[in-house]
């Protein structure tokens, strides 16, 4: 008797998986009795070559002095790119410095908007459910559009912003022109689009609160700023934080809409450290010097994450 | 006798005609029949205008073309992959030799067609060469060889606007000196349609962006990027006048938040009537002159960059070219498609329908080729190409990196900062930059 049929009687379910009639092969007995390892095999494949091996190689071409085009190999140079990083490249210090100011400024905006924003979209009135769509949209947008339009809004000359300023007495502004300007001027542009992600997480959140705290309280006596601080803002505290650990991680990586707005300038003062590696990388060809600065973006971003979810935890 | 002088009159001519078509037939444009060639265009007016008459050459050669166009950054990285593979099947590719020329040349990847263009089995007689504009010749030389035909120039120009300065009785600068005191005599002055004040001068001020146009005023100054031996020049007293003079003119004279401007933003303060001059690029006249969304259509003079203390011209000479790859196994074929998209009928006909700038004399001088563009375009196009320089770009391997360099420094200068200093930073970075990508 063929060891196939014996399967066959012994685990009905799979039956339907050999041909009746035909031999089976080595392979099919193979895929019969390890099932786990056969099944995951794709994925775990997929995973591998577009991910895991990415990742690692990145991290061996860092140790790398390569000049893509002048067609000799990679150097091995050891931790020479990263010694150059951290004491001699302005443009990588001048990098980290507006990456994590971007990223403070933006994030701490769009949790307080967008927290405010979910209270006020909780309550029952009319038009609520019109309301709440409204103030999704901006998160379906391109941001690359987004970005050529809020670029039109603030041109000094021509857009609207110097405008809108001026019929309450300011500007006019340089804006995304100005140094000093230019990072609060791209985070309120990160803000309008993102805002509306950390209402809708919040909301979810607020859907989910148990009603009998707000009882007591309320038989206690409590005014409602006593229960928002004391029993809403606390319950509700897990969920800002994984509203916030989404957003601060994309914005340590923001890219597409300062690329567009400002491509770094004036001069280097928007150049946030995704966009002086995109630079070193794709525009001046140092493979292995934009690795090492993503190594470390890579860092920055894992050390960002790993305090926030341990904060989250504490809050537990 | 009459009668023999009208008789004899259609035979001389006839009998010419029979020696130059015999001449013209001399030469073998069939010899590759049957060969196929793999095209790279970068999507530009030139390939638009080029592309309806592909069929013309594969009926008058045999030789099949598969062109392939991509937009500019797709184009750029595509071919640079495919060189950088050494398995490229590129047989004709469109190039800028000032960006990526000395990159390519260095590592090998360039064929030199100067044996081709002196080949008369592979060049036509009446190719005529010496008809390119001098300094489009020179813009298609690297490491002193010939990459191949240029196939569009455009200069740094000074493009202003007639009616301003006739309304207030300002002379067309022709000097930095005059280019300065117009900008600041106008600065201000009602110039739009309904009577509002707009800015004496507007340029690009974006970091890199910059560079490509402050170019004309290093040249003019009397600057070069690099000494003879190869060392920055970038922080020379010339250089650092006209990193000065650029920063000066867009802050005083400009509009707020030119650090950031590049030839689009430049462009719509000037087509929207704000600024009275506008020193970019030539090519750009399409954008200016367009009635949909330009309202200085027709107002606009079109002359050389100012020259300089010395008399120096700041005209730049950017050319976009073709090149073939050492890999292309059809090279000889190769240089009959670029010999013949560069011929005298095929520039008049792209620059006469879509009025390219191209780069031949007697296109210029042919009322057909004239016919779509400003006649002072064309007159300041023609001697700007021939006094102009080339080196529109650092002459370096990194083109990319230097470009940023020296711009930090003109953004500096626009934000009144210390020039001197960011001069002698971006030539310090210069160095380095070449030290290490210019090894060998």
């Amino acid at each position: 008797m063929p060891p196939a049929m014996a399967d066959e009687s012994r685990t009905g379910q799979m039956s339907a998986w050999v041909t009746p009639g035909r031999p089976t092969s080595a392979w099919s007995l193979f895929v019969e009795t390890h099932p786990v390892l056969v099944f995951t095999l794709p994925a775990a494949a997929v995973v591998f070559v577009l991910m895991v091996f990415p990742v690692f190689y990145t991290v061996y071409m860092s140790l790398h002095s390569w000049f893509a085009s002048s067609l000799t190999a990679p150097e091995f140079i050891g931790l020479q790119n990263f010694k150059r990083a951290f004491t001699q490249d302005e443009r990588f210090r001048n990098a980290i410095w507006l990456t994590l100011y971007f990223t403070a400024l933006a994030t701490a905006l769009q949790v307080v908007l967008g927290v405010s924003l979910a209270l006020l979209l909780n309550r029952p009135f009319r038009g609520k459910g019109f309301f709440r769509s409204i103030f999704l949209l901006p998160m379906v947008a391109t941001p690359v559009a987004i970005a050529l339009v809020w670029m039109m809004m603030y041109n000094p000359t021509l857009g609207v912003m110097n405008y809108l300023v001026g019929l309450v007495g300011l500007g006019p502004y340089k804006w995304v022109s100005d140094v000093r300007f230019v990072i609060p001027a791209l985070a309120a542009v990160d803000t309008w689009e993102w805002t509306p992600l950390i209402t809708l997480i919040t909301l979810a959140g607020l859907a989910t609160l148990p009603l009998e705290p707000y009882e007591s309280a309320l038989i206690d006596g409590a005014t409602p700023a006593q229960m928002f601080w004391r029993i809403t803002l606390p319950l509700l505290r897990p969920t800002i934080m994984v509203a916030l650990l989404f957003r601060s991680i994309d914005c340590l990586k923001t890219f597409d809409i300062i690329y567009v707005m400002t491509a770094g300038g004036p001069g280097f003062a928007s150049e946030t450290l995704n966009i002086y590696t995109f630079q070193v990388g794709l525009f001046y060809f140092h493979i292995g010097y934009a690795s090492s600065l993503l190594v470390i973006l890579f860092a920055l971003v894992l050390g960002v994450s790993l305090i926030l979810i341990k904060v989250r935890r504490g809050a537990w | 006798m009459r009668i023999t002088r009208s008789l004899l009159a259609p035979v001389l001519i006839a009998g010419l005609a029979l020696v130059s078509t015999a001449q013209a037939a001399q030469f073998n444009w069939q010899q590759f029949k049957g060969t196929q060639l793999r095209v790279l265009l970068n999507k530009h007016p030139w390939q638009q205008g080029i592309e309806p008459h592909l069929k013309d050459f594969e009926a008058l050669t045999g030789i099949k073309l598969v062109a392939e166009v991509y937009p500019e950054d797709q184009f750029r990285a595509k071919t640079l992959v495919e060189l950088t593979s050494g398995a490229s099947s590129i047989d004709v590719f469109m190039s800028m030799p000032a960006q990526e020329g000395l990159k390519y040349m260095r590592a090998g990847w360039l064929q030199p067609v100067d044996a081709f263009l002196k080949d008369p089995s592979l060049t036509s007689p009446d190719y005529n060469w010496n008809d390119f504009l001098d300094k489009t010749r020179e813009a298609m030389v690297v490491e002193g060889k010939l990459v191949g035909p240029p196939i569009q120039v455009e200069n740094v120009a000074l493009m202003y606007r007639k009616d301003v300065f006739q309304k207030y009785n300002v002379k067309v600068p022709t000097t930095l000196d005059e280019l300065e005191a117009a900008a600041k005599a106008l600065n201000g002055k009602p110039m739009t349609d309904d009577g509002q004040p707009g800015f004496g001068i507007v340029a690009r001020g974006k970091r890199a962006a910059a560079t490509s146009m402050f170019a004309g005023m290093l040249y003019a100054m009397g600057g070069t990027w690099l000494t003879p031996s190869r060392e920055p020049a970038i922080n020379s007293e010339e250089a650092i006048k006209a990193i000065d003079l650029w920063g000066r003119l867009l802050r005083l004279y400009g509009p707020p938040g030119s650090e950031n401007n590049h030839w689009y933003e430049a462009s719509s303060i000037f087509s929207q009537g704000k600024a009275a001059m506008y020193t970019d690029a030539n090519s750009l006249f399409p954008v200016i002159e367009d009635p949909q969304k330009s309202k200085v259509v027709g107002k606009v003079g079109y002359a050389l960059f100012p020259r300089g203390p010395k008399g120096q011209y700041g005209s730049t000479v950017a050319v976009w070219g073709l090149a073939m790859p050492k890999t292309s196994k059809n090279q000889k074929a190769a240089w009959l498609f670029m010999q013949w998209a560069t011929n005298k009928d095929q520039v008049l006909k792209v620059q006469s329908e879509r009025g390219v700038l191209g780069a031949r004399e007697s296109v210029w001088k042919d009322p057909k080729g004239k016919a779509k563009v400003p006649s002072d375009l064309g007159e300041s196009l023609m001697l700007g190409s021939k006094v102009g320089t080339p080196f529109w770009n650092p002459p370096v391997v990194a083109v990319a990196e230097v470009r940023d360099a020296v711009g930090a420094a003109i953004v500096t200068s626009i934000q009144g900062g210390d020039v001197r200093a960011a001069a002698n930073k971006a030539a310090a970075d210069m160095k380095r930059i070449m030290a290490e990508t210019e090894k060998k």
